[in-house]
């Protein structure tokens, strides 16, 4: 007996510990996410608390512009706030971006921008300070920052090509600059020229971004700002060192509170799959512990204190887990940081941050959900009648109404597919939460209602097994099939993980689909030069002296460089516009112009894709209103509507309209065709030539564009998977858990089975094929929910250019192979325990 | 009858001094106290004894369920003693059958795929006369295709005995297969038993703690603290009550 007990007891620890493991990992995803964007926020805050010590104000202009375009300031200024009084040193800064290029290869930005600025002597005021050499004299010196230098092997005397917004140029490093304390500014790239070169490498002839003070002694900040801000001209503002680092860093905050939550979005999935396995081991426990249960109703404990004892196991398992999953987050925010780094982007380094609040969230999550999820189980714990304690092997469990279930589940599957399709296809404001929503409610009625489907499924997708290899199959077949909900919650969990990653597959491969189609469609140009580095528009883009190369080369014609940019519109919005050749980007891009004339733009109007003009119910002739960081409100006229949509241009202006209305003058990409009488691959030859020197851009042939869309499409695709893993680890950690259970409660069984002969190989084979079976009932309704939803939003989205639905099949069949597969890596531990059951002890196991 | 104890009768199963000890120091039971029993093929004996007497126990070791701590076990010529675990899954799939006091049967599957089960196991077909006689005998009929839940107690216990049988074992091992069922259904179960020895040449070895189900076989020996104190042959429940009376049972 006492062995019994013993056995009792571990297979406690075992059911208990997989259950806690099922929590531990849902918390860390949740800490973990916000160990990575702490860690993140202290280092820019460190970082922008650096750049603004000894700064009392900071002159600028008013407009803080829209996205990343700046506005900037006349240089007259400068001198001007130096006459007030109270005013100590005077630092003006020129900004830009500057790409640094090493052996023909660009350095940097991939992720972290590659900034320049002007250098300065006037050390309180820059966060810049000398480590080795000296300050950039001239044009020709520049200085750059040590991360960079020692990460790239370059030291003082070196030579690097500098792009800017001008032709390639050579600088010789004189100096290596730390940022404050640390290396670098967050990854990025620093290039530090002195004032008047900055001016002339960034467009800014005349022109600064911001003016730092340091006030003179006895001067307040405060006074400082109020008396220079007396001096400044409408459209420039005087604002305290202190408010701009608050301001800048609650843009930082901002910017990452949208990271943060499309992490969080995906460590809810894992607590979503972690909930339902919380929920199917209680209801095991419970149900194996129903003659316990049933004594202790039997010698007088009320309903009530058996689900209060099943609330509080549940309560010790998710305070252990959840203080476990905590910890583990540090090594979350590890994974996070190196999934990012792998597909591209380099978040910055820092000490590792953990709030308070990682922690009191943290714990909170994994109580609240293992409560809510226990609660079912635990109120069903006091329903056990004080009778099956006396009755032998339990009491059969109670089979609630199948039409119930059919009636409840369909209900909800059908309010969560209806507020999938409102929020899809209804012009709802608040779109993305009923498509969250919906799934997530669809999710629960198709959960509801697979045990119906269990039986059938498993019955069709094992009905290979007797066939093939007997008995064992047939056993394993019938066990899967023997408690479809046990089943069914268990695949559930299963569901979700690979219905997400389908949905990911099945969009992102129609959208690899929809660009293929339209670029060999409705891209007319033979080559194209794209942006290498992965930066945001304005942060970042292809010099326009690569375009102006270009249209010298005789090999190539109709250049037609592009560029972005965005404004406010009428309603408020933010949104894209595009800069165009009118001359020559009907020949590269096959707008279809409609009506108007694409001439008729080049002095000053807005082309307008047909959609847009709709909702906008405009006409060729009417006026619209745009805002631009830069100069305002405009009213434009609408000058040519158009049909297609490739590139998701909906707004275009002239490139000189385009340039008037923004500071920036890089270009996205650019297009051009092989002139009459030459061929591809001289017309190439001669591109690459020119884009050589330029480090941040490469020429691409329309396969080549077409492979370069698919392989970003391709590495988003990987970090979802990436993020989406751990939902699936979960939920196979679900397959094993209920395995371990079944065979606990079936050992009689499996002693039978070795007592008439059965090797511990083939009792084996039965556990992995019962997982297998279990796991592709999963698979398979997740490919089904997946496509649901992949067919749906591919739908939903064929106006915004996403217009072939394309099921990659072969994929989907890949991912039903490999749920296979994770069921027998599942079955592993409980099929191991089940053929290693002591046969007389089995036997004798009451 | 006399012929049956005949000296030339082929020995099914014999233990030569099996011991078997669990525990250790103050702990130490002697379950089996060096046992020297020898079984004739064709015979239905029985094993009785009082709680603890270590009846059970020498079923486990004859049966290669379990291992003796010291002594020998074989089972026709074969020496349990070194078989491996594979090996003894072997024996007991092929020359072993089991009727248990309950959970006989894997609930998954009916009543005929149960009975087939050992030799499916195997990768074997049964042989159809044989399978018909045994069905036959059994007097499941209709039953059949039933799963385990639908059919009675008796029912169940006559499949399982069916299950025993269907391979031709050289020995089936009964573990109290009555206790759990009324008494007509025992005594069908334990009629069926009978003929199967008589008619079908069958070896069984039964435990029980019950002289009437014990007075259908050939033979009683009776454990008393792990040894062999008596033996009774042509058994009536009343000499076997007797007997146990004695053994202060």
């Amino acid at each position: 007996m006492i062995k019994a007990a013993l056995k009792s007891v571990v297979a406690h620890k075992l059911r208990l510990g997989l259950t806690a493991l099922a929590i531990v990992l849902g918390v860390a995803f949740v800490a973990g996410t916000y160990v990575f964007t702490d860690t993140i926020n202290s280092t820019f805050t460190t970082l922008i608390d650096d750049v603004y010590q000894g700064t009392d104000v900071v002159v600028r202009s008013e407009d803080p512009g829209f996205g990343v375009e700046q506005v900037g300031l006349p240089e007259s200024l400068v001198d001007e706030v130096r006459a007030v009084e109270g005013v100590g040193a005077v630092a003006p800064s020129v900004e830009g971006i500057a790409q640094i290029v090493k052996d023909g290869e660009a350095i940097g930005g991939q992720g972290p921008p590659t900034l320049g600025f002007s250098w300065t002597d006037e050390t309180e005021l820059t966060p810049l300070t000398l480590r080795d050499g000296r300050a950039p004299t001239g044009s020709g010196e520049l200085l750059i920052d040590a991360a960079t230098a020692d990460g790239n092997a370059i030291a003082t005397g070196d030579v690097v090509t500098i792009v800017a917004l001008g032709p390639p140029e050579e600088f010789e490093v004189v100096g290596i600059a730390s940022f404050g304390e640390s290396d670098s500014l967050a990854g990025a790239t620093l290039s530090i020229f002195d004032y008047e070169t900055a001016q002339r490498l960034f467009n800014s002839e005349g022109m600064v971004q911001t003016i730092s003070i340091a006030a003179a002694p006895g001067v307040s900040p405060d006074d400082l700002t109020e008396r220079v801000g007396g001096v400044l001209p409408q459209g420039v503002e005087a604002i305290s060192g202190a408010d701009q680092v608050d301001e800048t860093l609650a843009e930082v905050a901002e910017g990452l509170s949208f990271l943060n939550i499309a992490l969080l979005s995906f460590a809810a999935v894992a607590v979503f799959v972690g909930a339902f396995i919380i929920y199917n081991t209680f209801r095991i426990i419970v149900a194996q512990r129903s003659r316990e249960l049933a004594l202790l109703r039997a010698i007088g404990a009320t309903g009530g204190q058996v689900t209060w004892m099943v609330i509080v196991e549940a309560f010790f398992v998710a305070l252990v887990a959840s203080a476990v999953g905590i910890v583990l987050g540090i090594g979350v925010a590890a994974g996070i940081r190196g999934l990012m780094a792998a597909v591209g982007f380099t978040p910055p380094e820092g000490p590792l941050t953990i709030e308070p609040r990682t922690i009191v969230v943290g714990f909170a999550v994994g109580l609240i959900v293992t409560l809510v999820s226990a609660l079912l189980p635990a109120r069903r714990a006091s329903r056990v009648s004080p009778v099956e304690a006396m009755r032998e092997g339990g009491s059969p469990p109670r089979r609630r109404s199948l039409a119930t279930r059919a009636i409840t589940g369909t209900v909800v599957a059908v309010v969560g597919i209806g507020s999938l399709f409102v929020g899809l296809f209804v012009g709802v404001s608040n779109a993305i939460a009923y498509v969250g929503f919906g799934a997530l409610v669809t999710f629960l009625g198709v959960a509801i209602l697979s045990p119906l489907a269990a039986k059938p499924i498993a019955k069709f997708v094992g009905w290979p097994l007797p066939r093939t290899i007997g008995v064992t199959g047939k056993l394993a077949q019938e066990n899967a099939m023997r408690t479809p909900r046990r089943t069914a919650s268990t695949a559930s969990a299963l569901m979700i993980g690979v219905a997400l990653v389908a949905f990911v597959a099945i969009f992102a491969s129609s959208i690899s689909a929809s660009v293929r189609a339209s670029i060999f469609d409705n891209f007319p140009a033979d080559l194209s030069v794209q942006y290498t580095n992965f930066a945001e528009p304005g942060m970042g883009g292809i010099s326009p002296d690569l375009g102006r190369q270009l249209r010298e080369i005789d090999e190539l014609e109709s250049v037609s460089p592009i560029q972005f940019g965005q404004f406010r519109k009428s309603d408020g919005g933010i949104a894209f516009v595009t800069g165009v050749d009118t001359a020559t980007i009907a020949d590269v891009y096959a707008l279809g112009v409609q009506s108007g004339s694409l001439d008729a733009a080049a002095d000053g109007g807005v082309m307008l894709h047909v959609d847009t003009a709709d909702d906008l119910g405009v006409t060729v002739g009417d006026t619209i209103e745009m805002e631009f960081a830069l100069t305002g409100v405009q009213s434009v006229t609408v000058d040519a509507i158009f049909e297609r949509n490739d590139l998701n241009t909906p707004y275009m202006l002239a490139t000189p309209v385009f340039h008037q209305n923004f500071t920036s003058r890089f270009d996205q990409m650019i297009f051009a065709n092989v002139a009459a009488g030459s061929d591809l691959a001289t017309a190439r030859t001669a591109m690459e030539g020119v884009a050589a020197d330029f480090g941040n851009v490469e020429v691409q042939d329309k396969g080549e564009f077409v492979a370069q869309q698919e392989a970003q499409i391709n590495g988003i695709l990987a970090l979802f998977y990436g993020l989406l893993g751990l939902a699936i680890v979960i939920a196979v950690l679900g397959i094993t858990n209920t395995l371990a259970l079944s065979v606990f409660e079936r050992t009689r069984e499996i002693g039978l089975l070795r007592a008439v002969g059965m090797a511990r190989r083939q009792v084996r084979s039965m556990i992995h094929w019962e997982s297998v079976i279990i796991a592709l009932f999963g698979a398979i309704l997740g490919v089904a929910v997946g496509s649901l939803f992949g067919w749906s939003v591919v739908t939903a989205l064929a106006d915004e250019g996403i217009e072939v639905l394309a099921f990659p099949w072969v994929q989907l069949a890949i991912f039903i192979v490999a749920a296979g597969i994770a069921g027998v890596v599942a079955a592993a531990l409980p099929a191991l325990k089940a053929s290693r059951l002591n046969v007389l002890e089995a036997i004798a196991y009451e | 009858m006399t012929t049956a104890h005949d000296t030339r009768t082929r020995i099914a199963a014999r233990t030569e001094g099996a011991t078997k000890i669990y525990g250790s120091g103050h702990a130490e039971v002697r379950a089996l106290d060096d046992v020297d029993a020898a079984f004739a093929a064709g015979q239905f004996t029985t094993i009785m004894g009082p709680s603890g007497s270590g009846k059970s126990t020498l079923l486990h070791v004859l049966a290669g369920l379990d291992q003796v701590t010291s002594g020998e076990v074989y089972i026709g010529d074969v020496s349990l003693n070194t078989l491996t675990d594979k090996a003894l899954t072997l024996l007991r799939r092929e020359k072993v059958g089991f009727v248990f006091q309950a959970f006989n049967l894997i609930p998954t599957l009916t009543a005929e795929e149960n009975i087939v089960l050992p030799l499916t196991i195997a990768g074997k077909k049964p042989d159809p006369v044989w399978m018909e006689q045994v069905v036959t005998t059994v007097g499941l009929g209709d039953r059949l295709e039933h799963r385990p839940t639908e059919l009675s107690g008796g029912e169940q216990q006559r499949v399982a005995a069916a299950r025993a049988l269907v391979s031709r074992p050289e020995i089936v091992f009964a573990d109290e297969p009555s206790g759990n069922l009324d008494t007509t259904s025992g005594a069908e179960l334990l009629g069926f038993m009978r003929m199967a020895v008589r008619e079908l040449g069958q070896t069984i070895i039964m435990v029980t703690h019950d002289p009437n189900a014990a007075s259908y076989s050939d033979r009683v020996i009776f454990l008393r603290d792990g040894k062999i104190v008596d033996e009774l042959l042509e058994p009536t429940p009343d000499g076997i009550l007797g007997r146990m009376k004695g053994l202060g049972a």
